[in-house]
């Protein structure tokens, strides 16, 4: 077929003046308010105040974003690890040819459909409370005293609680990521290793892992990305103003640039330019999350 | 040939592409033959307020044949889409969210109402708008405007109180409200010798109380704020700090045991089941919210945040309003206001407080009754308490007071050890 090129600029034009107005320009334009004192996102250029990195060194000199750090960093970091390692395990069991496969899978998936904002309020009101809780109950139940009286949402514990919920919500889309990527290697390895003896535990090691980089990989990637934008649980958590166990970099900005939700922010504490250096933070972290990965898990000429 | 295709088709894509902006502008040339105002509210469509201001405005509108008012119910988002909208030239005539904020961030986009307030209107029954008002929350306007001006027009007044169960204080034999913190001891000390867990709150209230009560002790919020801000933490060794923290620790073991873990609406819902007699401190709109759960036969009452031991303000309190603005740049000013004077007096207003269970904006209409006890309050008030004191005034600073607070109230931390923690904190 000839090509024709006129046709192609034609049809990718309003595609790409799209692209370039609904995110390019966004992007560029975070990024260079990320310097300036820039009282509300809306203030016209000629308001802005140049201050250099003062943004960037105003955010590292707070211990609230240093704090919301700290908390993000323990969300991505243990709880990856909290949902990988289950969803590895369920999806390991579920495509080991038990009955009802479909089933599990569509159970697991279901925390997905629901809203975050029911499942939050279904974990803090139904699951947390110290006096109608499940957990309450079940432990009563069990007659551990001790773990029933255990107080869930208060300030000590609640970023805890807040993860557990947070990770219980995320496991079964990893599960069906990891599931599609075990059903794609072919089952004569595993058949041929379990002909040489190995177990399940040897076959997930030796022949499950490896051939699963590639999916891992990007899996990891997708955690990033969703974990270090997160906001709804904690906005979920403490809906007026953040708490230290609640904090996030997310909250953090909201707060810098659309003020508190129930005590009028006072006008001069307002500052859209630092919450596009906050930003700015965000998207490097997720640059550097998406470097080290690659770093780390170099591509293999045979993956699944 | 070729040419002519490539610019028909450029041409087609790009009408595709503009076709619901030519859409919008046919639309408003069609009404362009009756007056129209845009409302911008901070309602959603199905909540009560919201109900009661559709019928209401189209009770205006049946009275101003030729009017027609256009709605969006932006519920409580506005706070974020209107001042790019309104940056953006969009016309609003009128907007509302809470009165401090409204004219705190808004004032530049605002209309000044000052000769408005001057004049009478149907439903202000001959009377001024200004003899209608509330003159506390005119002089609250005044004081948050940069020039002293009216900028808003305040609705649904609001004042922060201690909430209690009628039913509980009589059978626990307590015959007056406590005025004072030890009368309020031992008003908890007979609610739990008649077996009943005295006192509870919320996260999301928990900080009234210590602002409160520190403004009690200060007498005025800008103490409270530079304590808040002192990064020193010498602040924090004033007797004033250590008397309020013992207080506090007085009254830790009347409170509920989870108080340290009630997620707002935990706390409110042991006062609404009978679990609880009081509630430390919320907004008059309490009884509204938990009525699905109370019916409207609960016996409520109210008291003020008692007087201190060593207080220098102790008539002080926390109030304030929804309120309406006006855009500078509004065509109408006059039948805007006369809108908001409709849905703010008289009639329509005693609909509001009535649905809502809310109090009214007009002094002459009579408050509902399960927050009656409110009003003399609301009057005796001599000062302003802005919400949570001062506390809120350093973000970095309120998050680590609160949580020390919620442990000192739970009793698992003694006063010594929050004023210490706070300090260690701070610095």
């Amino acid at each position: 077929m000839k090509r024709d090129n006129k046709m192609t600029v034609i049809f990718l034009t309003p595609a790409l003046l799209s692209f370039c107005l609904v995110f390019l320009y966004p992007t560029i334009r975070t990024l260079f308010m990320s310097f300036f004192y820039v009282r509300t996102v809306t203030d016209n250029l000629g308001k802005w105040e140049f201050v250099g990195i003062g943004n960037y060194i105003k955010l590292f000199s707070s211990p609230m974003f240093r704090q919301s750090l700290v908390n993000i960093f323990n969300i991505w970091f243990w709880g990856g690890i909290a949902v990988f390692l289950v969803a590895l395990v369920f999806s390991v069991i579920l495509t080991s040819g038990y009955k009802g496969k479909s089933f599990y899978r569509a159970a697991i998936y279901l925390p997905n459909v629901v809203s975050a904002v029911a499942m939050a309020t279904m974990w803090i009101q139904y699951a947390f409370s110290s006096k109608y809780g499940l957990f309450h109950s079940v432990f009563t139940f069990l007659g551990l005293e001790k773990a029933a009286a255990f107080q869930w949402t208060s300030p000590d514990n609640q970023f805890f609680a807040m993860t557990l919920a947070y990770c219980f919500g995320m496991v079964g889309y990893y599960v069906l990521i990891f599931m599609a990527g075990i059903e794609k290697i072919p089952v004569d390895y595993f058949e041929a290793a379990r002909l040489e003896g190995a177990n399940l535990f040897k076959q997930f090691t030796k022949i499950t892992m490896p051939l699963m980089r590639g999916v891992i990989k990007s899996s990891i990637v997708m955690w990033s990305v969703t974990s270090i934008a997160f906001f709804i649980w904690s906005m979920m958590f403490s809906p007026l103003d953040p708490d230290v166990g609640t904090i996030t970099p997310m909250v953090y900005m909201y707060n810098l640039v659309f003020g508190r939700n129930l005590t009028p922010t006072d006008p001069r504490l307002l500052n859209a330019g630092a919450g596009a250096a906050v930003g700015v933070l965000m998207t490097l972290m997720i640059i550097g999350v998406f470097g080290l990965v690659n770093f780390l898990i170099r591509d293999k000429k045979l993956q699944y | 040939m070729k040419k002519v295709k490539m610019i028909l088709m450029s041409t087609l894509v790009l009408i595709t592409a503009l076709s619901p902006a030519f859409a919008t502008g046919q639309q408003e040339a069609a009404n362009s033959d009756s007056v129209n105002l845009v409302y911008w509210s901070m309602w959603n469509e199905t909540e009560p307020q919201a109900m009661v201001l559709k019928d209401a405005i189209k009770d205006f509108e049946k009275m101003n044949p030729g009017v027609k008012i256009d709605v969006q119910w932006n519920g409580r988002e506005i706070r974020k889409t209107l001042q790019p909208a309104l940056d953006a030239g969009t016309k609003i005539d009128i907007w509302d969210e809470d009165l401090e904020r409204i004219v705190k961030t808004w004032q530049s986009y605002a209309l000044s109402l000052d000769d408005f307030y001057g004049k009478a209107y149907p439903s202000t029954n001959g009377k001024t708008f200004t003899d209608t008002v509330m003159g506390s929350l005119q002089t609250l306007l005044r004081s948050f405007s940069s020039d002293g001006s009216l900028y808003a027009v305040p609705y649904q007044p609001m004042v922060v109180v201690v909430f209690y169960n009628k039913d509980h204080f009589d059978k626990a034999g307590i015959t007056s409200t406590p005025r004072t913190w030890d009368e309020l001891l031992q008003a908890c000390s007979k609610l739990q010798a008649a077996g009943y867990t005295p006192i509870t709150i919320d996260d999301a209230y928990i900080d009234l109380p210590l602002g409160m009560h520190l403004n009690r002790m200060y007498g005025n919020p800008e103490s409270v704020e530079a304590l808040v801000k002192d990064k020193t933490g010498n602040l924090w060794d004033a007797p004033e700090v250590m008397q309020t923290a013992k207080d506090f620790e007085a009254l830790a073991p009347f409170m509920s045991p989870q108080v340290a873990t009630n997620k707002w609406p935990a706390g409110q819902q042991e006062v609404a089941t009978d679990q609880v007699s009081i509630y430390l401190m919320n907004g008059t709109w309490l009884p509204n919210e938990v009525m699905g759960t109370t019916g409207p036969d609960f016996r409520w009452g109210q008291f003020p945040y008692p007087a201190v031991t060593g207080g220098v303000n102790n008539n002080g309190g926390t109030y304030g309003a929804q309120g309406f603005q006006i855009n500078k740049n509004c065509e109408n000013p006059e039948l805007a206001f006369a809108l908001l004077a409709h849905l703010t007096s008289g009639k329509w207003d005693k609909e509001l407080a009535a649905k809502t269970y809310g109090a009214p904006m007009d002094t002459s209409m009579p408050w509902p009754s399960q927050i009656e006890e409110c009003r003399p309050i609301f009057e005796s008030l001599d000062s302003w308490i802005p919400w949570s004191g001062g506390l809120a005034a350093d973000t970095d600073a309120f998050p680590v007071i609160k949580a020390e607070y919620t442990r000192l109230l739970a009793g698992q931390i003694t006063a010594d050890q929050f004023v210490r923690n706070v300090k260690s904190a701070l610095k």
